[in-house]
């Protein structure tokens, strides 16, 4: 028997079809789309700047960082600071973590049956805007990043200020997601220990083991990650077996008739993108002992996002360390963009997994623009006999509340898919 | 000085919302400020703050402190159309540190798809619901622009898959009043811009009644913000300009109130990004800085609770506030005045802004700005 049900996440819809009471498949299908990439064609290169983060409030600094690698890419000698490297890293870090922040406390824990907690996802996702609006000027929607540079010229006493945004954040993890010392948390490697914490995530995972939820939600224990930085490493991985050989010629994008979204697979096959991702081609050991332990299933992937956040701030530290004011924030280009005819493409990791833009450039004037997006990796809609990430992801549940549950671990966001 | 009638005004407007039924008998606002703990001093400071922003002077503190406490009266419906969210997120950082957000979170509780936990049937019978109870009472606020005619079908939303502009157009008939918040919804945005494939447009293209359209790509929260208290404290609707922002806050462009004005004054340009000029601040004219053509409170009210703006980090102001600026205000990083001054908004200028506002003083800057950014350097040819 099929029973068919729908349900409704932000913009997405899944029709789920169950056989014998257990969720035998999902279609996931999209209801709107903006068609960024037609505005983009046609227009004069650097306007890419402006427009592009606004394919994505929720992520649309990525979006940026994304455009300028992937207009720079179009160049063959363009040289960049490191001190231009290091301030976009740290800005994108700061977008990581607020999103990993508003994630768990607005959208996982009503789904554990507690209530939402508006101002611990506010609290700290305000001092990562302020951060990132140090540099930006605002946020969301900063266009700070140009090619060649960034327009900031920070001083010594914003580098003051950023740093008290960052210890009040780690103060803010440290008294309320995970009662331990951030560094403890850090080196901690073995992923039940941290059951026997205090705190808003262990209070979850105890939660998801209590429950009986620990196998819940997995799925091919495929992983991709293509956007390289300090932090973050480029990479598959296959059942724990990781290589970093992999091109971005092998990711292909195609059409599905029912929906606005394309699906994203590489070498013809589906794979996840996210925290849980980066962590399992970083091989964090944390994350690597919850994988050994708990497969690739909601425990990990939960665990990995909230990791995240710690990683991520203890890492800018050491970036602000890096950062030597001196040097120029911006080296112009040898060519003026006018004159210019490539192409170039570029990788970024973004809160929710690779972040792909290409482009073309024409004499300077956009000819075509292409954005693959995290989710779209993610909720890549396959068929019953080659389904995508999430839809394998939940199949075999007996109710649609569990499945909401796996589908919004992946922390789904229905806006950049419709770009 | 303390403008009598006026103030007896804007009580007898409370008073009477007073009589009004709250959201939640068993809530208040300032106890719910409080249980959040944040103290009645940092309340009333918060107050002040947004006191001054509206244009009213210090004393009328307390009655803005009251309207924020009876926002519970008049709820609010807030609409996702085609957009990316920045407007809410932008919201959902307010400021000093989150009064707002609470305010915000608490009265729009009914519908709020961001921010609310309920999704699919639940959260469209929520606004079914939110619709039905508080006809003629609740406040409308819709964020992105909405695909228009025989493109509607590029967004619909819902389990009965209605499209967006059949939704907008429902909940607009007994809105007590609407708002376009940002600058999709107000004037179609970046889905709009050309060759506009999804046809979206502007809130007030689509429905019948007045708009206030509250700007900005994102808007500040403080707009966000002052816009809800502003309707609570007069009941009426605020006065506008010509594009129907409210004057409190989009009545002076960018330029008059920018802090490197004087450089633009003395002839100060950065004349590329990193050279010495950036390093001390000098104007960003010519590095494409649309302030002059822009009307926003940007350097006043500030981003992220005040932290910065565009132009403070050393990025010229991209005109986000103002119709079509994606097509009418030029290449990015180019300033406008070289070349098109006079062909910005349709032909008009601004001085059809400006004339609403003080022809005056005005006219006076705009006539000299690109010819003054011409004199005094000429922009380096780039090779
Ligand atoms: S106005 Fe700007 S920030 Fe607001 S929804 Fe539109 S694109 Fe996003
Ligand atoms: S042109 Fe821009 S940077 Fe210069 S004074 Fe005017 S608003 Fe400020």
């Amino acid at each position: 028997m099929i029973k068919l049900i729908e349900k409704i996440e932000g913009e997405a819809k899944l029709n789920f079809n169950f056989k014998d009471a257990k969720i035998d498949f999902v279609d996931i299908e999209f209801m709107s789309t903006r068609n960024i990439e037609n505005i983009l064609k046609g227009k004069s290169a650097f306007d890419a700047l402006v427009i592009n983060p606004r394919v994505c409030g929720i992520c649309g600094h990525a979006h940026l960082i994304a455009t300028v690698q992937a207009l720079e890419n179009c160049y063959d000698n363009l040289e960049l600071s490191n001190k231009a490297k290091i301030i976009r890293e740290l800005t994108l870090n700061f977008e990581l973590i607020q999103n990993h922040f508003k994630w768990y406390y607005l959208t996982m824990l009503p789904l554990f049956g507690q209530k939402q907690q508006v101002l611990k996802a506010t609290y700290p996702s305000q001092l990562m805007g302020k951060a990132i609006a140090l540099f930006g000027g605002q946020y969301p929607h900063t266009s700070y990043a140009i090619v060649g540079g960034v327009v900031c010229e920070i001083t010594e006493m914003d580098i003051i200020k950023l740093q008290h945004y960052i210890a009040q954040t780690i103060k803010f993890v440290e008294d309320n997601l995970v009662k331990i010392d951030s560094e403890n948390f850090l080196t901690c490697k073995d992923a039940d220990t941290l059951l026997d914490y205090e705190g808003d995530l262990p209070d979850i995972l105890r939660q998801i083991k209590k429950e009986k939820l620990l196998k819940y939600g997995k799925s091919y224990d495929r992983f991709i990650s293509f956007g390289e930085n300090s932090y973050f490493k480029k990479g598959k991985s296959l059942q724990t077996k990781v290589s970093h050989n992999i091109s971005i010629e092998h990711v292909k994008e195609s059409e599905i008739p029912s929906s606005f979204a394309k699906n994203v697979s590489f070498k013809d096959k589906y794979y996840e993108v996210g925290p849980l991702a980066r962590a399992m081609v970083n091989k964090t050991p944390l994350i690597a002992d919850a994988h050994k332990k708990y497969g690739d299933s909601i425990f990990s992937r939960i665990l990995a996002r909230v990791c995240e956040i710690s990683q991520l701030l203890e890492h800018s530290k050491k970036l602000i360390k890096d950062l030597d004011l001196s040097e120029p924030s911006y080296i112009e280009p040898s060519l003026d963009i006018s004159q210019l005819s490539a192409s170039g493409y570029s990788a970024v990791e973004a809160a929710r997994g690779t972040l792909i833009h290409k482009v073309e450039i024409e004499d300077g004037m956009i000819k075509n623009y292409e954005i693959i997006t995290p989710t779209q990796w993610n909720l890549s809609g396959g068929t019953k006999d080659k389904q995508g990430v999430s839809q394998k992801a939940m199949i075999g549940l007996s109710d649609i509340k569990t499945a909401e549950l796996v589908f919004k671990s992946f922390d789904v966001c229905s806006v950049c898919t419709t770009h | 000085m303390k403008d009598n009638s006026l103030f007896n005004k804007l009580s007898s407007r409370l008073d009477e919302l007073s009589n009004l039924p709250k959201l939640d008998d068993e809530v208040s606002i300032s106890k719910l400020i409080e249980e959040k703990g944040f103290s009645r001093r940092e309340f009333m400071g918060w107050a002040g703050a947004m006191t001054s922003m509206l244009m009213l002077p210090a004393s009328f503190t307390p009655l803005v402190a009251k309207a924020a406490e009876m926002a519970d009266r008049l709820p609010l419906v807030w609409l996702h159309m085609a957009e990316c969210t920045g407007c809410s997120e932008s919201l959902l950082r307010s400021a000093t540190p989150s009064i707002d957000s609470l305010i915000f979170d608490y009265i729009s509780l009914e519908y709020h798809e961001t921010i609310m936990a309920a999704a699919g049937w639940q959260a469209e019978q929520n606004l079914e619901h939110a619709i039905e109870k508080y006809k003629g009472r609740y406040i409308l606020m819709v964020e992105g622009g909405i695909p228009h005619g025989q493109s509607d079908y590029f967004l619909t939303l819902g389990a009965h898959a209605r499209t967006g502009e059949e939704i907008a157009v429902n909940a607009s008939e007994h809105a007590a009043a609407i708002f376009a918040i940002g600058t999709c919804s107000s004037f179609g945005g970046v889905q709009a811009a050309a060759p506009n494939p999804t046809n979206a447009t502007a809130l007030s293209n689509v429905i019948s009644k007045p708009v206030i359209n509250v700007p900005g790509c994102p808007p500040s929260e403080s707009n966000i913000v002052g816009t809800l208290l502003h309707f609570i404290l007069y009941g009426t609707l605020p006065a506008l300009d010509v594009y129907n922002r409210p004057k409190w806050a989009y009545g002076l462009r960018i330029h008059d109130a920018c802090e490197r004005r004087g450089r633009f004054d003395a002839g100060e340009f950065v004349q590329q990004f990193g050279d010495d000029g950036a390093k001390n601040g000098y104007c960003l004219y010519k590095v494409g800085c649309k302030g002059p053509y822009t009307f926003n409170n940007c350097s006043k009210q500030k981003f992220n609770q005040g932290t910065s703006w565009p132009v403070q980090a050393g990025h010229g102001c991209m005109g986000c506030s103002e119709p079509d600026f994606w097509d009418a205000m030029g290449i990015v990083h180019e300033p406008l005045g070289n070349r098109l001054y006079h062909t910005a908004f349709g032909g008009m200028g601004s001085d059809a802004t400006a004339d609403k506002i003080g022809r005056g003083i005005l006219t006076v800057t705009a006539i000299g700005i690109a010819a003054h950014a011409l004199i005094s350097v000429i922009k380096k040819p780039k090779d």
